[in-house]
């Protein structure tokens, strides 16, 4: 039972329902209080009254006709007929005999009391229960006027008992309700946790059913499969990505592992040299590139937004500029910019000039000499962006999307890791901003566009 | 082995000779540069120290504890290295912060696996003065280590600096070889005197990107070839003997001698 209980408890659908109920219950119990105040209260309030002001018209009655002529009225009073069955009457003489009335004179009836009093009498010759109020006459004698409350008991008793009933009823509602309020969450939340059990032993396909009505749980259900959608993304993204870096620093790895191999049964002196120094090489080789891929993580992890500062975009192009123009002009390529606007942005200096030395550096490689390569940056209501727009051979419009993943190379023969844009992309990113690429006609124009950054 | 406490009433010693010559060095050991390396890697130790001890450098190693905590500040370096994971879970930052704690500012370089940004700056904030990534190649790690204990050295102000026909001017910008001026960009300028700042010893293009440029990438092309070769046509071309050399698979060395590539250490 107890155990039974907690569960129960356990369940915030049951406890809402039956703080649900409990209000309900306590709002039932204020409006029977009320409507019991305002029927039987206010009901004896009056029968008091009616006694008080029958009692002042006998008295009244008295002072000017005299007691026979008030035993008369009494007797016409009891005997026309209305309130018959409860009014009570009862005049006694100044010796203390019963002069006329419907009521037994017992002794204690005639105590000396002030105002109404409730208490049992004999009326017409039958026990009853009745408010009686006796007033003393001058000539010392006694008048009771009474009411037999019997009716008023009785309609008194049926109102509670439909209380109670009504009130019975309701708590009964209120738990049933919470039972089955309970069992229909239940039900509800149990396809999520379900499909969330599925999700933890490893089927990562798994969708919580959406119902047809479009309510809380359709709409939680959907965000909680969007949610499921994008991490599915994330996790095929970064499966790819080790494969990648395993298929990446792997083979170069056999390559150097195959030389040594042959080069150790060969015994021969100027083949371990040889064999030495290309496995040192490509070793040198495996440290940039993870060095490179370590960079790639630490950018998207967006630990380096903690030193951002204010960064002058022209300031970091000019300094990118002199360190790539004798390159640019070692290969035979005109190298020229406009800067403008003094774009600033909150950023990473270094990252920031690394991505544009990247691009720098990507517009050299796939720009044959005699061409052109235009650098420059703008600022345009809310953004500012560096541009590098070459002439050279572009990029195809059927490879742009796949450029900046890692790895990911356009021409072999060109030196280098294909880890330059995912490099300047995750720098992009990091900053909120994005890296563009369009065709130039012919050529790439690689654009990096950054929230611009106000009063500076 | 040295008796190291007859040598802890000594400050740092006079070094003027080149130490790429290494018959003399090996019989002048109380010239020697010391270096205590704190590594608990015993192949990784023993490899660094036996490269530094071919270039004339006098090298003990400690494999961290409360050991490597009191060599490193009772006795006198000339430059620690300083490994970051120590056994037991101790950070050999921590040993940087006790050293610089008692007010010794021996030149520290930290070798670490953690490469990320905020780990460099936390360990230069520790007090390092230099920070150095595993795997490293030794030619870089030795050219920066090189550069510490020249900077302690050339801790005096220099006006001017000198070598065999050319003299640079640090105050002035200027440059001139055999009396003739020659005119550089301030970039230029700067690499220059970075390289005259450590003739006779190889500075590494890493090396150069960060103290020239202020970069702390790797750019992708050899950008430090194109610029070196640009000086070279300034200050070399029209003049003998050649002064700025290329050494193979370091970087390049300011040198009236010969470059050592063709005699590697």
């Amino acid at each position: 039972m107890r155990i039974s209980v907690a569960r129960w408890w356990g369940s915030i659908a049951f406890r809402q329902a039956l703080i649900y109920g409990g209000l309900v219950l306590l709002t039932m119990g204020v409006l029977l209080g009320v409507f019991y105040q305002q029927t039987v209260v206010v009901w004896q309030r009056q029968i008091d009254h009616q006694i008080d002001t029958s009692t002042d018209r006998l008295a009244i009655y008295f002072r000017k006709n005299g007691a026979d002529a008030l035993a008369t009225r009494i007797n016409e009073l009891l005997g026309d007929g209305i309130d018959s069955d409860t009014e009570i009457y009862l005049l006694v003489d100044p010796s203390g005999n019963k002069m006329v009335g419907n009521l037994a004179l017992t002794p204690n009836l005639m105590a000396p009391v002030n105002g109404i009093v409730e208490q049992r009498v004999i009326r017409a010759g039958r026990n009853s229960q009745s408010r009686i109020r006796v007033t003393r006459l001058p000539n010392g004698g006694a008048l009771a006027v009474g009411r037999d409350m019997r009716d008023q008991y009785d309609l008194e008793r049926s109102i509670r008992r439909a209380c109670l009933f009504g009130a019975s009823i309701a708590l009964l509602m209120a738990v049933a309700g919470a039972l089955v309020f309970r069992h229909q969450l239940e039900r509800r939340i149990g396809t999520i946790r379900q499909t969330a059990l599925q999700i933890e032993r490893g089927d990562l396909s798994q969708r919580v059913p959406v119902s047809q009505q479009d309510d809380e749980f359709a709409r939680l259900s959907r965000d909680i499969n969007a949610m499921l959608d994008r991490i599915h993304a994330l996790m095929e993204g970064v499966r790819h990505v080790s494969n990648t870096i395993a298929h990446n620093i792997r083979t170069p790895l056999s390559r150097i592992l195959a030389r040594l191999h042959k080069a150790h049964k060969v015994d021969s002196r100027e083949e371990l040299a040889a064999a030495t120094g290309i496995a040192i090489r490509e070793i040198e080789d495996l440290n940039v590139v993870f060095d490179k891929l370590l960079q790639i993580a630490e950018v998207e992890s967006g630990a380096r937004r903690q030193s951002f500062a204010p960064v002058s975009l022209n300031a970091v192009a000019v300094n990118v500029l002199e360190l790539y123009d004798p390159v640019a002009e070692a290969k035979g390529l005109r190298l020229t910019h406009a800067l403008g606007g003094n774009p600033h942005a909150a950023g990473d200096g270094d990252l920031l000039a690394n991505a544009m030395a990247n691009l720098l550096d990507n517009a050299i490689k796939y720009t044959a000499p005699g061409g052109a390569i235009h650098v420059d940056t703008v600022r345009r209501e809310s953004v500012v962006a560096i541009t590098v727009r070459d002439n050279g051979c572009g990029i195809p419009i059927e490879e742009r999307s796949r450029v900046g993943t890692r790895f990911h190379r356009l021409d072999r023969s060109v030196p280098g890791w294909g880890l330059g844009l995912a490099s300047v992309m995750a720098i992009a990113r990091l900053h909120g901003g994005t890296l563009q690429l369009d065709d130039a006609e012919p050529g790439l124009i690689a654009r990096l566009t950054l929230p611009a950054l106000d009063g500076v | 082995m040295v008796n190291y406490s007859s040598r802890n009433s000594r400050d740092y010693p006079s070094r003027n000779r080149p130490r790429y010559h290494l018959g003399t060095a090996l019989t002048q050991s109380l010239d020697m540069p010391r270096c205590l390396i704190i590594e608990d890697d015993a192949d990784n130790a023993r490899y660094t120290a036996d490269g530094l001890r071919e270039l004339g450098w006098l090298v003990t190693i400690s494999h961290g504890g409360v050991e490597a905590l009191e060599r490193a500040t009772r006795e006198v370096w000339d430059v620690i290295v300083l490994d970051r994971m120590l056994p037991d879970d101790v950070d050999g930052l921590s040993i940087l912060k006790t050293l610089r704690g008692l007010g010794k500012n021996t030149p520290v370089l930290v070798l670490s696996a953690l490469a990320a940004t905020d780990e460099r700056v936390r360990g230069l904030k520790a007090g390092c003065d230099d920070y150095l990534t595993k795997p490293f190649a030794f030619s870089e790690f030795a050219a920066r280590i090189e550069a510490l204990l020249r900077r302690v050295e050339s801790g005096k102000d220099v006006r001017e600096m000198h070598i065999a026909d050319m003299r640079v001017d640090l105050i002035a910008r200027s440059v001139e070889r055999s009396g003739k001026p020659i005119l550089l960009q301030p970039r230029e300028f700067r690499l220059l005197a970075y390289l005259m700042m450590h003739q006779g010893r190889p500075v590494t293009r890493t090396m150069l990107l960060e103290a020239v440029w202020d970069y702390r990438f790797d750019p992708q092309t050899n950008v430090i070839d194109v610029h070196i070769s640009r000086l070279r046509n300034k200050i070399d071309k029209d003049f003998s003997p050649p002064l700025l050399h290329t050494v193979r698979g370091v970087g390049y060395m300011m040198s009236e001698d010969a470059a050592p590539d063709e005699a590697p250490a």
